[in-house]
């Protein structure tokens, strides 16, 4: 299967933090007979791939399974949906957006006060999470009870779509790093590595806390979707990232200070095989490294990310190319990283 | 044709203000077997004359408006996001990482964009329709080859079914109406008339109203029934000013509508038990028949509206029922007139 249709199929699947269930039962069904794996008590699916040459430092790869989301918190008497974020949403692009809920898929949809009935200070500020609701149609809440209950879990509607070379889906962050890490384990990799599917890196690296212990590694790479702000809309110093530059190999964000000598042999790496390789510009965001580099004594980590517009909605928007680099680095990185 | 099957052919059809071409032949096919319909070119409406037309027959215009709320092109930027201005009331909590077609020399997919909330101080505050680009994924180059200044877009989302048979989607203002008009002349397919039944599916109802005003004009209707949608209770409304879903047909009641066609639909629901609600409004009605009444010498007019949640959202909701229901109101009371 092409990295591509792996995306496409796995940002279809519905998995916020604490639910990934879907997304791990297709991952398992992919990697069955190609390796070693084990599900550890949090979810996280760690495998092991073995490869032509055994070194003596273990490797570590790892990308997340979940993605944001909502989870139910109450029915009022007329059978509306209150929820909670999981994980950062931003409360401006909820509005109006269709949402699938648990696991029979009920839709429904987010709304509110007619926009001819606001009041003017209404008109120019997001309706805040605890004043929005879903409506699925239901009149009551016995009816709404039927079909929805507290601590279902919400999704966004999808729709996977191209738009010239680029990709609109929900959930790339993060399952661009699981079509990656299910690409190599289908290519066979050269050294021994550990491939570690995380849960709940959304509400705070919870399941790369647990997965980095259990294989104790020496190095690791993460790979993640990150913020790129490459939009008319920011100036240039505050864009992070772009698209189209490249894989993103940062030096900092907000949850780490990356291992200089791997930041520059991704660097290296790219110069040397023609493969784009840019960094980010503002120290922002954070991912699994945040937990995976102070994991037992220290682990050297870097992250490699696929810049990705709109994080975190309904509409995140990826280069092609920018995919294929990654996955291009990741397989030199995974090899050279043993030669330091 | 089945109810919901008539949305999902009218309401993923493009058609926003000005450019309902697509929209109005979604609906002209379907009314095909029942008469002659023809797009109108000059005012962008579709005008439909059921079999049997009659000179010398009064005339009753049945108006549903076939354009929606969307966007227009204003600048491409050379790194290829497009600037765009509303056309018609855009609600600006709906806008950020909604998913949009623009209507160019093909249709092309994009995104309206939001900064990450990363990046964002203060997520609270909601960008006005001037401070979004849509992003479509091409260069300023390729972009420039597709869209034009001008080109339209509207937000993706077809009609989707929720509990019962409630159904949510893009564009049900006023598709809604438009299928009402279709299953009234379902219903009526092989009945012999007192009158003429003229169906203007109109454009421009969110700009003004144009497409009423001129299409009104030219066929000179005797008396005008405008299908439109209004406000259905929901949380957070005032339930004074709101309809309910689900509770049928809105008749509407006005200083600026005829109070003996009111009656008549009244009168109409009673006898034939169907359910309805009553739309007090106190002057001009915010519908297409607000054009309609003072065509040429003035025309009897009167509103029915379908109770809509979210309206000029993504996520407008309405009932089948309530399609249903007005569809057979219609037929009966256009039945009895002679």
């Amino acid at each position: 299967m092409d990295i591509l249709t792996e995306l496409e199929t796995l940002c279809g699947l519905n998995g916020i933090s604490g639910d990934e269930g879907a997304v791990r039962e297709y991952i398992i069904s992919q990697i069955e007979g190609k390796c070693e794996y084990s599900i550890d008590p949090l979810g996280n699916i760690i495998a092991f791939c073995k490869g032509i040459k055994t070194p003596d430092k273990k490797l570590m790869i790892s990308a997340h399974m979940d993605e944001v989301g909502f989870i139910v918190t109450y029915i009022t008497d007329k059978g509306l949906i209150k929820f909670a974020p999981v994980g950062g949403v931003d409360p401006r692009i909820v509005f109006g957006k269709r949402v699938s809920i648990g696991k029979n898929g009920i839709v429904g949809v987010v709304g509110g006060k007619a926009l001819h009935h606001l009041e003017s200070d209404e008109k120019e500020k997001a309706v805040p999470f605890d004043k929005l609701y879903i409506d699925i149609g239901a009149d009551s809440k016995e009816q709404a009870e039927k079909y929805v209950s507290l601590g279902d879990s919400v999704c966004f509607d999808n729709s996977f779509i191209t738009m010239g070379d680029k990709i609109k889906s929900k959930a790339i962050d993060d399952r661009a790093g699981c079509a990656v890490m299910l690409d190599m384990i289908r290519q066979g990799v050269e050294y021994d590595t550990y491939f570690t599917f995380v849960v709940q890196e959304e509400i705070g690296l919870r399941g790369s806390t647990a997965a980095a212990y259990t294989v104790a590694p020496d190095y690791a790479i993460v790979l993640e979707a990150t913020t790129a702000a490459d939009i008319p809309a920011s100036s240039d110093d505050k864009r992070v990232c772009e698209l189209d530059k490249g894989a993103v190999v940062s030096f900092m964000d907000r949850s780490t200070m990356y291992d200089k000598e791997l930041y520059q042999l991704a660097f290296d790496i790219g110069a040397q095989k023609g493969i784009p390789v840019q960094t980010k510009t503002m120290v922002a965001g954070g991912n699994d490294a945040g937990a995976i580099h102070k994991s037992r004594g220290g682990v050297r980590t870097c992250a490699l990310s696929v810049p990705c517009r709109y994080l975190h909605s309904p509409s995140c928007v990826i280069s092609k190319n920018d995919l294929q680099s990654v996955r291009a680095l990741a397989g030199e990185l995974s090899k050279r990283i043993f030669e330091l | 044709m089945e109810t919901f099957d008539i949305l999902c052919k009218l309401c993923p059809s493009f058609g926003v203000s000005g450019d309902e071409q697509e929209a109005a032949e979604a609906a002209l096919k379907i009314l095909a077997p029942y008469g002659e319909g023809t797009f109108d070119k000059k005012t962008g409406n579709a005008v439909f004359r059921r079999s049997g037309y009659d000179e010398s027959k009064k005339t009753i215009l049945l108006d549903a408006h076939i354009d929606e709320i969307g966007f227009v092109v204003t600048y491409i930027t050379d790194d290829g996001f497009l600037k765009v201005a509303p056309v018609g009331g855009i609600d600006r909590r709906m806008l950020l990482a909604s998913e949009v077609t623009v209507f160019g020399k093909q249709q092309v997919r994009g995104v309206i964009t939001s900064t990450p909330p990363h990046l964002e101080d203060d997520n609270k505050k909601l960008p006005e329709v001037s401070d979004i680009y849509i992003d479509i994924g091409m260069t300023g180059e390729e972009a420039r080859s597709i869209i034009s200044l001008g080109d339209k877009a509207c937000v993706v989302n077809s009609p989707v079914r929720l509990l019962g048979s409630r159904v949510s989607g893009k564009a049900l203002d006023d598709r809604s109406g438009a299928a009402v008009l279709i299953k009234t002349v379902e219903l009526l397919a092989d009945k012999q008339l007192g009158v003429n039944v003229v169906l203007l599916l109109s454009s421009k109802e969110e700009i003004h109203g144009v497409g009423a005003m001129t299409g009104a004009f030219d066929i000179s209707p005797d008396m005008a029934i405008a299908f439109d949608v209004s406000f259905a209770y929901t949380q957070g409304e005032d339930k004074e000013e709101c309809g309910e879903l689900s509770k049928g047909p809105m008749i509407g009641i006005s200083p600026s509508l005829s109070r003996e066609l009111s009656d008549a639909l009244i009168s109409c629901a009673k006898e034939k038990n169907i359910p309805y609600q009553l739309e007090i409004m106190n002057g001009r009605t915010g519908t297409n028949a607000d054009m309609i009444t003072v065509s040429k010498g003035g025309v009897r007019s009167v509103t029915v509206s379908i109770p809509e949640k979210y309206m000029h959202t993504p996520a407008e909701i309405v009932d089948i029922d309530d399609i249903d229901n007005t569809a057979l109101l219609l037929a009966e009371f256009i039945g009895g007139l002679e």
